[in-house]
């Protein structure tokens, strides 16, 4: 899995210290067993609510 | 009385400005000397504006003399986050690839306050970017809790609340994308308030992560929190997340009347894995609401078992974006904690981000659903006490767990939501203050420190002070 994270981000033009990779693959996992597969979540129907606002930032 | 001038909060040093039986001079060569003083020990300041402070001090006084009073803000010295941009001055955010950056314009809130008359003491420590919560900078070196110099002072914006504790600011502000306001109150001992997303511009503050940052006050009391929201609340044009909404008077609403206050308990999430002594704290302060006249009711929040996620991924997956070419670039020259953060920010797909916005939306309406059962919910500011300096891991009754992924768990389900929270002292865990928080509606503040405010009367931290050993 080091490994990977490791290739992963070398593709995105990224080194990552030796000394890292195992940090990282621990925090990745702990994030994924955060997640879960979201099946209690009820999210199917959720607008994220991106605004798209022509013209400018606010509706004056 | 000049004695003890460092140890007064703003809502008590205004009427002597405003009656000149102080001066803004007198007040800042206090504040100045006493930063200066205790900077060895603590480590607060990035940069200490002497000269600039002294010449502003003596025109706030000649105002102030003149009759031409500005109100609670007038001549009283301030410290600012290092991340708030003043015009033609260095703003760093603790980094080294900043540490030359000079903006060439004044943020909004910096800017508001300006008008109101505060004097800018200087610039403050923050954890590299705030992109952390120990403020255990590599470049700068740590910034130390006043109540005990050996624990982290919470953070990321720990270099305001440590100067707020311990006199060298009489108030400040921070900002907070997962609790970097709230974390450090609590810790330090002090008011820290994260305002609703939108009410306070963020226009000239570097970000860390734009959907969840905010700017907020920190303060020794609540009535100084509110006095300051005061001043930098408003709408702002040049912030695309500004909210148009009607100026309030916060200060005005405040009478500590929580008589029929309906206060939210959430068991499952916000009392799950607690500190025992934290614990007990906070449902004693709870309780000595309901002694005031409250109601407690529980309330479910099912959303929040996935709102950690969702705030990492948000807000890593923000910060590895706007980092992304110095990590690519220059990497060596971030700390290895946050460079960490930006690598790992760079793993989520865009599918996990944008399902992280739609737990965000049913979490905002979970949120919704309890405010229509209760009128704040009330949790512990932090699930554990500030460990420290240089530990990684912090005890939780009697099990060592990771600090980081601890200790923003009750905090950033505001940044998430933009519901405002409110960190206030509730007493003591050893030697340590423990913290307080109390959530609302979008632009409730009024009613949060009003609550909050109730709470202070009882007196939680018994007057006491850190006890720094400054020559002066």
């Amino acid at each position: 899995m080091s490994l990977s994270i490791q290739a992963l981000l070398k593709n995105k033009g990224i080194e990552v210290k030796e000394t890292h990779l195992d940090v990282l693959d621990v925090r990745w996992k702990g994030m994924q067993a955060l997640r879960g597969n979201l099946e209690h979540a009820n999210i199917n129907d959720a607008d994220i609510g991106i605004r798209n606002i022509p013209g400018g930032d606010h509706i004056e | 009385m000049s004695k003890n001038l460092i140890d007064l909060a703003v809502e008590e040093l205004a009427p002597l400005l405003e009656n000149k039986s102080i001066s803004p001079v007198e007040l800042t060569k206090e504040v100045l000397d006493h930063a200066e003083n205790s900077e060895p020990q603590i480590n607060a300041y990035m940069d200490i504006y002497r000269e600039d402070a002294e010449k502003d001090a003596q025109a706030a006084e000649k105002e102030i003399l003149n009759g031409q009073y500005r109100g609670m803000y007038h001549g009283i010295p301030m410290a600012l986050k290092d991340n708030l941009y003043f015009k033609n001055k260095v703003t760093t955010m603790s980094s080294k690839i900043h540490k030359d950056f000079v903006p060439d314009y004044d943020a909004t809130v910096v800017k508001k306050l300006r008008e109101a008359g505060v004097i800018f003491t200087g610039k403050l420590s923050m954890h590299e970017y705030a992109w952390g919560i120990t403020n255990n900078n590599p470049h700068y070196g740590p910034v130390r809790n006043p109540w005990d110099l050996d624990k982290i002072p919470g953070g990321s914006s720990g270099g305001s609340g440590a100067a707020v504790a311990a006199g060298s600011s009489v108030a400040s502000l921070g900002t907070d994308t997962a609790g970097s306001i709230r974390i450090p109150s609590s810790a330090c001992g002090i008011v820290g308030l994260k305002p609703t997303h939108g009410l306070v511009s963020k226009y000239g503050c570097y970000p860390l992560a734009w959907s969840l940052d905010h700017i907020g006050p920190m303060t020794k009391t609540v009535k100084d929190a509110a006095g300051l929201l005061e001043i930098i609340a408003g709408y702002d044009k040049n912030d695309p997340t500004s909210v148009n909404v009607d100026k309030e008077n916060y200060l005005s609403k405040i009478n500590g009347d929580v008589k029929d206050l309906v206060i939210g308990v959430n068991e499952d999430f916000f009392f799950n894995q607690v500190d025992t002594d934290i614990d007990k704290l906070v449902r004693a302060g709870i309780q000595s609401l309901v002694d005031q006249g409250a109601k407690v009711e529980t309330v479910k929040i099912p959303t929040l078992q996935y709102a950690e996620w969702a705030e990492l991924v948000t807000s890593l997956s923000e910060a590895a974006a706007i980092h992304d070419t110095d990590l690519k670039n220059r990497p060596d020259d971030f700390g290895d904690d946050i460079r960490m953060l930006f690598e790992l920010g760079q793993l989520p797909s865009a599918v996990d981000y944008l399902q992280a916005q739609q737990v965000r939306r049913q979490l905002k309406q979970d949120f919704n659903k309890a405010f229509q059962q209760v009128d704040v919910l009330i949790s512990p500011t932090l699930p554990v006490a500030p460990n420290n300096i240089g530990e990684n891991l912090v005890d939780l009754n009697g099990k060592q767990v990771d600090l980081i992924d601890n200790i923003i768990r009750f905090t950033g389900p505001a940044n998430l939501t933009g519901i405002p929270g409110l960190s206030v002292p509730c007493g003591f865990k050893a030697n340590l203050p423990i913290g307080l928080q109390i959530m609302g509606p979008a632009f409730s503040e009024a009613l949060l420190l009003n609550t909050g405010y109730a709470l202070e009367q009882t007196k939680p931290l018994q007057g006491r002070k850190p006890n720094l050993l400054v020559q002066s």
